[in-house]
């Protein structure tokens, strides 16, 4: 398969993931979206395997590793800390000295906006992934101009 | 000036010099290692060190041996004792 034959796949399993996205909305039916979502990022993986003017050596795979690895180093802070603070809602931490009766606190975040938070969650990854990429592909000459 | 080798010593390589030894152009030499010309362009300017096996591949393609290819500049990172 050509790099841009799995481009143009890319495109059509983005537009019917969005198609399916509105029908599992319309039926009330997550579950529909969430299975068609793992399959299309299984079918992308094993078409991505098919490409064979996609050259990927050492550099490249140095550039992704170390990318990953800072992202990851910096995403974990910020998704524990958000954790813990979902947690401590959760469970109604009390205030010391205790007073009774305790007044359940408000939600600041409610259950149903949970997922805009996990999606916001997830652009952050993505922004600091496609940041620190950008960085190690500077750092190890992705960009150099060539003098012949 | 290349780049530390990530251990503060620089790694300086003559591979430019051997392609055109060889009349090769990057792309050439890429091709027949099995790496992007990018690779090839970012090792000549110090901007990436590459394994032992890719370091291997080069100087056999070139049939030479590697301290050739390859020098280690350990001259910069002497500690002086008094």
């Amino acid at each position: 398969m050509k790099k841009n034959t799995f481009y143009l796949l890319v495109g059509f399993i983005a537009i019917v993931l969005v198609a399916l996205f509105w029908y599992s909305e319309e039926i009330h039916t997550s579950l529909l979206i969430e299975f068609a979502f793992i399959a299309a990022v299984a079918v992308l993986y094993l078409a991505r395997r098919k490409v064979t003017d996609l050259v990927e050596d050492e550099r490249s795979a140095k550039i992704t590793e170390q990318a990953a690895m800072r992202t990851l180093q910096v995403f974990w802070v910020v998704f524990c800390a958000f954790s813990i603070g979902a947690v401590m809602q959760i469970l109604h931490v009390p205030s010391f000295p205790r007073q009774a009766p305790p007044v359940p606190p408000a939600m600041i975040l409610p259950i149903r906006s949970m997922g805009f938070i996990q999606l916001g969650l997830l652009c952050l990854m993505i922004f600091l992934y496609v940041g620190f990429r950008i960085y190690y592909a500077r750092k190890y000459g992705e960009w150099e101009t060539d003098e012949e | 000036m290349p780049e530390n080798t990530g251990n503060g010593r620089p790694m300086k390589n003559r591979i430019k010099v051997f392609r055109a030894m060889h009349d090769l152009t990057q792309e050439d030499l890429a091709k027949a290692i099995g790496v992007t010309r990018q690779t090839i362009l970012a090792i000549e300017k110090g901007k990436y060190v590459p394994s032992l096996d890719l370091a291997f591949k080069i100087v056999r393609h070139f049939n030479v041996t590697i301290e050739e290819v390859f020098l280690y500049d350990a001259g910069t990172s002497t500690v002086d004792i008094d």
